[in-house]
């Protein structure tokens, strides 16, 4: 398992795709409850440039006033895992790409990234990104019914993301042999 | 024959090898499926206004924060009424984010002149998290009415002070605590605050945080020199507050 993470990651490029990613999705995370005034300020025409970078620069800090450390952890847990999902998911598409154009690989690839989106998707319950969304499916009042108030869902997301890892190192692993029969 | 064999054969193989490659993925998504399902079936209205736990998870979908009832001399301000900009917290005297914006706000109102920002408070005690933020809320109505607006402000910071603090003292010896920190008639709070009387303007702030998009607390809209508002969701840096108070002066 390792030996196929160094494999993965000892090319730049795919290192630099997680990365991306991660930082892509922590960033819009912290972003997004406050979607609606980022939106008015980055449209104003009177704010100048500098000011509306510096507004979307300084909500960045609400990582440590508008997150439980808990929900942080899940946060930054989920965004490296899900940039390490992708990497794995175009390494082996790449590699399947070139041993064969066999349609079943692309379709367990795309399981894989569907699984990934939702396992971020689960985590983002109790780590945010979706909150905007299960609010208007008032999934609050399941939320609170739980105890630890939707962070369960972020354990899950991550469970489902570790699987769907392990999925796709253990396919990278896997020669490119003809079956026998 | 033999031919067709081999093909029929190969033929299964594949669907087998498709179904073996697919298992496990397919498997992750339909667990995530009914992670979803489970979800959306508990969805519909709220039975519990402002249910959602953390501070950051109001739903913005529309900005419905147009709807803020403009300030008046019957709110609990700090800073002048006439203020251009104003900022009105929705906020809850047992949520820690709450501990955290009243700290920043109370930064926030001593750096500014109180004729350029000030800072309404209004009551959104999310009580299917907080029991006891209700009767809090309640006792710093009463406290308001009977000794002003001073006495409340006296009110919320020592109590949001105490609790952010990591007091724990339970909420029935706290209360009569901060409230004789107001210098308050204690009989007077007594009957007002036993009596549920001032009820209704806690309720009245519930419904209009509800009506103004919050979902969760601390909810604040800014109000620019305009009248123009501006979200402000969760326990935001005094950082990101000053740049927005920047972009609402620009606009005026």
């Amino acid at each position: 398992m390792i030996n196929v993470l160094l494999r993965v990651f000892g090319h730049l490029s795919y290192t630099l795709v997680a990365g991306v990613i991660a930082v892509t999705l922590i960033i819009s995370t912290i972003l997004l409850p406050n979607r609606t005034s980022i939106g008015q300020v980055l449209s104003s025409d009177v704010v100048s440039l500098v000011d509306k970078s510096a507004y979307v620069f300084s909500l960045l800090g609400s990582l440590f006033t508008n997150f439980t450390t808990a929900s942080a952890i899940y946060l930054f847990v989920v965004a490296i895992l899900f940039g390490i999902n992708i990497s794995l998911l175009t390494f082996y598409i790449r590699k399947r790409q070139v041993a064969s154009k066999n349609k079943k690989v692309h379709l367990t690839s795309l399981g894989g990234f569907t699984s990934a989106v939702l396992g971020i998707g689960c985590a983002a319950c109790g780590s945010i990104v979706l909150s905007a969304l299960l609010s208007t499916f008032g999934a609050g009042t399941l939320i609170v019914m739980l105890p630890l108030h939707g962070l369960e869902f972020g354990l899950v997301g991550i469970i489902l993301l570790l699987f769907s890892n392990r999925y796709l190192i253990k396919r990278i692993e896997d020669p490119l042999i003809c079956p026998a029969y | 024959m033999s031919e067709e064999n081999n093909q029929n054969k190969s033929r299964v193989t594949e669907s087998s090898l498709l179904l073996k490659d697919l298992l496990i993925p397919i498997s992750i998504v339909v667990a995530g499926l009914f992670v979803g399902a489970g979800l959306y079936l508990s969805g519909g209205p709220s039975p519990f206004p402002g249910l959602e736990p953390i501070v950051a998870q109001n739903n913005e979908a529309a900005d419905l924060t147009e709807k803020v009832q403009p300030p008046t001399e019957d709110d609990h301000i700090k800073g002048d009424l006439s203020a251009p900009i104003k900022i009105v917290e929705f906020s809850d005297f047992d949520c820690p984010f709450c501990h955290r914006f009243h700290d920043m706000m109370n930064d926030l109102t001593d750096k500014y002149p109180a004729d350029e920002v000030a800072w309404v408070y209004r009551q959104f005690p999310l009580e299917q998290l907080h029991p006891q933020a209700p009767a809090v809320a309640l006792a710093s109505e009463c406290v308001a009415e009977i000794g002003g607006n001073d006495a409340f402000w006296v009110f919320a910071d020592n109590y949001q002070q105490a609790r952010g603090g990591g007091d724990k003292t339970p909420h029935a010896e706290l209360i009569p605590q901060i409230v004789v920190q107001t210098g308050v008639d204690t009989q007077a709070f007594t009957e007002c605050f036993e009596s549920e009387r001032l009820f209704p303007l806690v309720q009245a702030d519930i419904d209009q945080a509800l009506e103004t998009g919050g979902r969760g607390t601390p909810w604040s809209i800014l109000i620019g020199p305009t009248g123009k508002t501006y979200p402000i969701n969760g326990a935001l840096p005094q950082s990101a507050v000053e740049q927005l108070i920047e972009v609402a002066l620009q606009e005026a």
